[in-house]
């Protein structure tokens, strides 16, 4: 099975910083796989050893993330036998229906494939729709909130799907896209020789000529005003501590 | 008013009235598609839409495979606005019409102004560090709306003209089976008091020292995000942040959480905020009113001792 993961790099959360007008400064913060994109990274590499097949890795976005060498070798490290990468620094992205048209622009590309993973939504925009969207711009079947892929046939999929308040097991006809929860799996971490094997893999820059405008607008971006907390803290886990604690609560009427 | 039209997208029934109520403020017509058969659509009648257009699900089929339809019906207007429900199954229709409809989806809108007779949608991003506020710029938008946002009307009335959707589902995946899902539910979002438990519980049978500290100060358990979806211990309607229950109680004691963006999202209208960990770098430190550095192994027992 030919298996293609997509993955988004994205801004640490952590690491942004808000500045005193409210806006955000995403300028420092380090590069990261989103967070949620793992598991279908993960996911695919198993699915690609249980079927014998092989999985490459699709990522779009602009040039400040993904000509970054560390983030390149990061995605390689965890099951990817390629990377497929669009540099785009003409688009922002910041809608999902765009991002979903220049993946599936990419698909084409690419060519052949039997699997398309996307993660339960991406660290910074979280629209859990990219997938569903790729898939039916491609008129291909789409699964969304996937915890379970076992190969049925060569051709088809049985895939398990946890909604709210039931559990349906599918057959799904390949190809196929399926966004994959984040209770699929836990992600492993790439091993030693996992590291040293993804500098040698290839990477292969792709170039699509597809209509990408955007069809939302950003009006506003801004910090939620902060609570003021008090930050007493006191270090410590003897009695002392606890009985500090416990006056604290007290006092507070608890 | 702002919108002509708003067509109301739902695989749940119980939010008809609340999303009719609040679409009424936005726009002058409003359309509510629903999945099941006319006996159904008829019980709801009165839930405050102008119109009810049902889909009726066969037992093998699923609400996703309307979503061409539905799309369809939507563009007999020129311009629209449809308002899905945020559930699974909403999401993967939400995404469907999006691209049928060709415009973007603004996923978990917490809240919707309109200025100039433009509407503008809300929602948090970068895991709760910030609030987007966007609006369309196509002729139709798509967003995906949580129950709570819109005040629920005290009572509902009207009568709705129930019509079958024009259509043929098309369903290019097979069910094999389904089965139900049994979780059990709190109530974290009227809790007065909570304890939060995050991934430095080393165990599940743990998980009972936390339910005795709760025990000793009346309070309800809550978790985090991967202590109820990896580690599987708690249902997930218990974890609390961005992407789960957001509580405002008046205590809150946080164990063993590390205290991510998208964790304080869901606790930080907390009146008092108690926090142990014991890496003191933790960032929860900088969201507690109160906080331990130690192990809460050792707190825990001894605090259970102290306040019985
Ligand atoms: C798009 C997106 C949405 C998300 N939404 C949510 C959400 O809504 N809610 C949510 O919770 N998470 C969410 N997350 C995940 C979030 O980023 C964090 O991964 C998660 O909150 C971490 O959970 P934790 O603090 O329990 O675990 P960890 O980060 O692993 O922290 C465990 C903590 O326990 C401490 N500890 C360990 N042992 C002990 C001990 N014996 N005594 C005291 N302390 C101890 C450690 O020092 C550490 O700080 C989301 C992530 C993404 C990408």
């Amino acid at each position: 099975m030919k298996i293609i993961a997509c993955c988004k790099i994205v801004p640490n959360e952590e690491e942004i910083t808000i500045l005193p007008d409210r806006t955000l400064n995403t300028a420092e913060a380090s590069l990261k796989i989103s967070q949620y994109d793992l598991n279908a990274l993960e996911s695919g590499k198993v699915l690609a050893a249980e079927s014998g097949g092989s999985m490459a890795a699709l990522s779009i976005g602009s040039s400040s993330f993904l000509e970054n060498s560390k983030i390149r070798k990061d995605v390689l490290s965890r099951g990817a036998d390629e990377l497929n990468l669009v540099i785009d620094d003409a688009h922002s992205f910041s809608d999902s229906l765009q991002t979903a048209k220049a993946i599936a622009a990419a698909l084409k590309a690419i060519g052949s494939y039997d699997v398309v993973l996307c993660g339960a939504g991406s660290s910074d925009l979280y629209l859990q729709e990219t997938g569903i969207q790729v898939g039916t711009l491609l008129n291909l079947p789409v699964v969304n909130n996937v915890t379970g892929i076992k190969a049925a046939s060569e051709h088809t999929l049985e895939v398990e799907r946890t909604l709210e308040e039931e559990v349906e097991v599918l057959e799904v006809p390949l190809p196929a896209v399926l966004s994959v929860s984040s209770e699929i799996n836990v992600p492993s971490v790439p091993s030693m020789r996992e590291i040293m094997k993804a500098g040698k893999k290839p990477v292969n820059l792709l170039s699509i000529d597809e209509e990408l405008a955007p069809s939302a607008s950003i009006a506003e971006q801004l910090a939620p005003q902060q609570q003021e907390r008090r930050q007493e803290t006191i270090e410590g886990d003897n009695e002392e501590a606890v009985n500090a604690l416990a006056a604290f609560l007290r006092k507070e009427g608890f | 008013m702002a919108i002509q039209s708003i067509f109301i997208v739902s695989d749940n029934y119980a939010v008809l009235p609340e999303f009719c109520a609040g679409a009424k403020k936005l726009a002058d017509s409003v359309t509510a598609v629903v999945f099941g058969d006319e006996a159904a659509a008829k019980e709801h009648i009165s839930c405050g839409a102008d119109k009810i257009i049902f889909c009726p699900v066969s037992e093998e089929g699923a609400p996703e495979d309307y979503a061409a339809p539905i799309a369809a019906l939507v563009k007999e207007q020129q311009k629209a606005m449809v308002m899905v429900n945020n559930s699974i199954r909403g999401r993967c229709l939400a995404g469907k019409l999006s691209v049928y409809l060709d415009t973007a989806v603004l996923g978990s809108v917490n809240d919707l102004s309109v200025e100039n007779d433009a509407l503008f949608c809300h929602r948090v991003v970068y895991g709760g560090t910030a609030q987007r506020k966007e609006s369309f710029t196509a002729p139709y938008g798509v967003i995906t709306i949580s129950a709570g946002i819109f005040e629920a009307p005290a009572e509902t009335s009207g009568n709705a003209e129930v019509l079958p959707i024009a259509g043929e589902p098309s369903q290019p995946i097979r069910r094999i089976s389904r089965n139900e899902k049994k979780e059990g539910a709190v109530n974290l979002v009227a809790a007065k008091r909570i304890i939060d438990v995050g991934r430095g519980l080393a165990a599940e049978e743990d998980l009972e020292m936390c339910r005795n500290l709760a025990k000793v100060l009346d309070a309800e358990v809550g978790c985090s995000r991967p202590v109820a979806e990896n580690n599987k211990w708690m249902p997930k309607a218990c974890y609390m942040g961005i992407t789960g229950v957001q509580v405002k109680p008046e205590l809150i004691v946080v164990l063993g959480v590390s205290g991510q963006v998208q964790h304080i999202g869901g606790i930080n209208k907390s009146k008092v905020i108690v926090a142990i960990n014991k890496d003191k770098a933790a960032p929860i430190f900088k969201n507690a009113d109160f906080g331990l550095v130690g192990d809460m192994y050792k707190i825990v027992p001894s605090l259970i001792e102290k306040l019985s």
